[in-house]
C-alpha cells in the first residue's frame, strides 16, 4: 500500500498584495495552495514577476500571507498552524527549523566563515562554544574546513555560497530554503552546490525548497512549481513518490 | 574581545565614528578643566577672605589690591578696637616688576611676621618640602615659595634667590593650593619693607621709614564679631582706609568670575551638544550602512531584542573608545599648556578626575543612547526589505 509522506509544509489561499504607493499595488500572490513533503527537493520556477519569491519569503516566515481580500490563509509548518505568531515566535521558528541560502550568499562582511556559521547556532540559542564547534562540522560538510578563518571578500563566490550553505544547515533544520542559490554563480560552481544540495536530500533527507528560473536546476528536482502572474499554473513530477 | 575584533575588521568606519566622539570629548575636557581651574581659584579666595577683613589704603585702584603704601600706625589703630582678635600688617607687590603679566593669577611677594595672626588663619598652607616661616625669621632674607612660583623659578631648598635685587635663601615649598598662594612668595615683614622701600619715590621714602611701612592689614574679627559692622567701624576710626569682607570679596569677586563662568560654561554646553550630535549622527550613520547586515540576521534568526543588544553594545563599546581617546588628547592639552604657561604664570587648566569620569561616561552614555534609536528603527525592518538594500 502506498504511504504519503508526511507534510512539512502545507499551504492554503495564500495571497499577497504589496501596496506600493495609494494606486500602485502589485498582486503577487493571488491565491495559492501547496504542500510539501518531508524529505522532499522541490523547486519553484516561473518567470520573474510570477510571485516565486514572495511564496518563498511566506513559506519561510520572512512575510505573512494577507488575511483580507478572500478566504483566510493558512500556512502549517510540520503540522502547526504559524498565522497567528508573533514576531518573536516567527523569528524563533525560522532559527530552530529552517535554513535560507540567497542568491547573493547575504554573508556578515565582518565575520569569519566560522563565525558567520556560528552566527546561526547562537541565534537558535546554542551556546557560543557549542555554537563554533557545530559551524565546524558545518564547514566540514561543504568542504571548507580549511578555510574557516577567511572572511566573505577572501572567498570567492562558490566558497561564499558554500559557507551560505553551511550556515544554513548548521542547525539541522526541517527545511532548508533557497533563493536562487546558483543565481550568481557559473555553470561549474553551479554545479558544485546543486550536487551539494542534492546529496543533503539524498543521505540526509534534508527537505528543500529552492526558487529557481533555471530549467537545469529545476530538473535536478523531484518536483517542479510552476508559477505564474501568482497563481500555480502547474506541478511537475520529476522522480515517483518512493 | 569578539566585538573589538569586528570593530577592527570595519577599520575606516569605525575609525572615523570613534574619530567623531573623540572631538567632541576632547573640546568638553579642555574647557571644563578652564571651568574648572577657574572654579577653584574663585573658591580658594573665597575661603581665604572668610572670616577676615582685608584694609587697605583707600588710594588703591581696586578693594582687595593692596599695594599702595600705608603706615603701620594703621594697624596698631586697628588692633586697638575691642572686636579685633588680631592684626596681620602685611606687604603685598609684585614679585617681579620686570616682567609682563600673563593671563592668571599674578606673582607676588607677601611680607608678613609669622604668627600675627594668632591662630586664626584657617587657610592652611602646608609645606610640601622644608619649613614656614617663624617669627624669627625676622631680619634675615629667607623666603618660602608657593608651588608653582617655586616651579618656574626653579627654587630648592637652600637655593639662593634674587628678589627685586636682593638675595633670599629658600627655606620652604609650599603644597599646590591650586588658588593665588601657588604664585606667591612669602618673604619676612622687614625684608618685604626693605624692598618696597627701594621701589619708592624719593619724596614718600622721606616721609615715611622703611619699618613702618605695609600695604594692607588683614584684620581677624573676635568670635561672634559681626564682619560687615566690624569693618564700617575701621572705616570710621582709621583714616584714609578701605575694607573688603569675605562677603564683599564673594560678590566683586564672584560677579566678575560669574560672567567669565558663564562664558566657558556656555562654550562647554556648546561642545557638548556639537561632540553629542557627532556621536548621534556617526552612529546613525553607521547603523544605515548596516541595513543589509540587519537584514541578515533577522532572516537567519537573530531577534529584534537581539539585534538591537548587539548594535547597542558596539555603539557604548565605540563611545566608549572615543571617550578615553578625547579624554587623554583633552588631559595631554591641559598638561601641555599648562606646562607652556608655567614659566609665565599662566595656569589656565585644571582637569578633575569628576571631569575625566564624566567625559568618558557622558560618552559611552550617549554612545548608547544615539545607537538606541537607529538600532530600533533597523531591527523593526522588514528583513526582506532590508536584504535588497545596497
Amino acid at each position: 500500500m502506498e504511504q504519503k509522506p508526511t507534510a512539512l509544509l502545507e499551504a492554503r489561499n495564500l495571497r499577497k498584495t504589496y501596496r506600493l504607493s495609494r494606486r500602485n499595488q502589485v498582486e503577487a500572490l493571488r491565491g495559492v495552495d501547496l504542500e510539501i513533503a518531508a524529505g522532499e527537493m522541490v523547486a519553484i520556477m516561473g518567470p520573474s514577476g510570477s510571485g516565486k519569491s514572495t511564496l518563498m519569503h511566506i513559506l519561510g516566515l520572512l512575510h505573512s500571507a494577507d488575511r483580507d481580500g478572500g478566504p483566510a490563509p493558512e500556512l502549517r509548518v510540520n503540522g502547526s498552524e504559524v498565522g497567528g505568531l508573533t514576531d518573536r515566535q516567527r523569528t524563533r521558528m525560522r532559527a530552530d527549523t529552517m535554513g535560507f541560502v540567497f542568491q547573493s550568499y547575504n554573508l556578515v562582511p565582518t565575520l569569519t566563515a566560522l563565525e558567520n556559521v556560528a552566527l546561526a547556532g547562537e541565534y537558535a540559542g546554542v551556546a557560543r562554544g557549542k555554537a563554533k564547534q557545530a559551524a565546524m562540522d558545518a564547514l566540514g560538510w561543504v568542504g571548507l574546513s580549511e578555510r574557516h578563518s577567511h572572511r566573505p571578500m577572501e572567498l570567492s563566490g562558490g566558497e561564499q555560497q558554500r559557507v551560505a550553505l553551511a550556515r544554513s544547515l548548521v542547525n539541522e533544520p526541517m527545511l532548508l530554503l533557497a533563493d536562487e542559490p546558483t543565481g550568481n554563480l557559473d555553470s561549474a560552481r553551479s554545479q558544485e552546490v546543486l550536487e551539494m544540495l542534492r546529496r543533503f536530500n539524498r543521505e540526509r533527507g534534508q527537505t528543500l525548497v529552492l526558487v529557481t528560473h533555471d530549467a537545469d536546476v529545476g530538473g535536478t528536482c523531484d518536483r517542479i512549481i510552476h508559477m505564474r502572474d501568482g497563481l500555480v499554473e502547474g506541478v511537475e513530477r520529476r522522480t515517483p513518490l518512493a | 574581545m569578539r566585538l573589538l575584533r569586528q570593530l577592527s575588521r570595519r577599520k575606516l568606519r569605525t575609525t572615523l565614528t570613534i574619530l567623531g566622539i573623540t572631538i567632541g570629548i576632547w573640546a568638553l575636557v579642555v574647557f571644563s578643566s578652564m571651568a574648572n581651574k577657574i572654579n577653584s581659584l574663585v573658591a580658594g579666595g573665597s575661603e581665604y577672605f572668610t572670616g577676615k577683613i582685608l584694609v587697605t589704603d583707600a588710594t588703591n585702584f581696586a578693594v582687595g589690591a593692596g599695594i599702595a603704601p600705608m603706615n603701620i600706625s594703621a594697624a596698631d589703630q586697628m588692633r586697638e578696637l575691642d572686636d579685633v582678635a588680631a592684626v596681620d600688617a602685611q606687604i603685598q607687590m609684585i614679585y617681579d616688576p620686570e616682567a609682563s603679566q600673563g593671563f592668571g593669577p599674578a606673582e607676588f611677594l607677601l611680607g608678613s611676621i609669622a604668627g600675627s595672626d594668632e591662630g586664626r588663619e584657617t587657610f592652611a598652607f602646608t609645606p610640601v618640602q622644608g619649613r614656614l616661616l617663624t617669627p624669627a625669621d625676622e631680619g634675615s632674607n629667607v623666603v618660602v615659595f608657593g608651588s608653582d612660583l617655586a616651579r618656574k623659578q626653579n627654587a630648592k631648598i637652600d637655593d639662593t634667590v634674587d628678589i627685586r635685587g636682593e638675595s633670599f635663601t629658600v627655606v620652604g615649598i609650599l603644597e599646590p593650593t591650586l588658588t593665588a598662594p601657588d604664585t606667591m612668595a612669602i618673604i619676612p615683614l622687614q625684608a618685604a619693607q626693605q624692598l618696597m622701600a627701594a621701589s619708592l619715590p624719593q619724596s614718600i621714602r622721606d616721609a615715611i621709614s622703611a619699618d613702618e611701612l605695609i600695604s594692607q592689614v588683614v584684620v581677624y574679627p573676635k568670635p561672634g564679631v559681626d564682619d560687615a559692622e566690624l569693618a564700617a567701624e575701621i572705616e570710621r576710626d582709621v583714616d584714609n582706609v578701605q575694607t573688603l569682607t569675605g562677603a564683599e570679596f564673594d560678590e566683586q569677586v564672584g560677579a566678575f568670575t560669574g560672567v567669565f563662568n558663564a562664558i566657558i560654561i556656555g562654550v562647554a554646553v556648546i561642545s557638548l551638544v556639537v561632540g553629542g550630535l557627532s556621536v548621534i549622527n556617526t552612529m546613525a550613520m553607521s547603523v544605515a550602512e548596516r541595513t543589509r547586515e540587519i537584514g541578515i540576521k533577522r532572516a537567519i534568526g537573530g531577534s529584534r531584542r537581539r539585534i538591537i543588544r548587539e548594535l547597542v553594545t558596539e555603539a557604548a563599546v565605540i563611545g566608549f573608545i572615543g571617550g578615553v581617546i578625547g579624554l587623554v588628547l583633552g588631559a595631554t592639552v591641559v598638561v601641555l599648556a599648562n606646562e607652556a604657561g608655567r614659566s609665565s604664570g599662566t595656569i589656565l587648566f585644571e582637569l578633575t578626575p569628576g571631569t575625566a569620569i564624566f567625559a568618558v561616561s557622558f560618552s559611552t552614555i550617549l554612545g548608547m543612547i544615539a545607537g538606541v534609536i537607529p538600532a530600533w528603527s533597523a531591527a523593526r525592518l522588514d528583513p526582506v526589505e532590508a536584504l535588497r538594500y545596497e
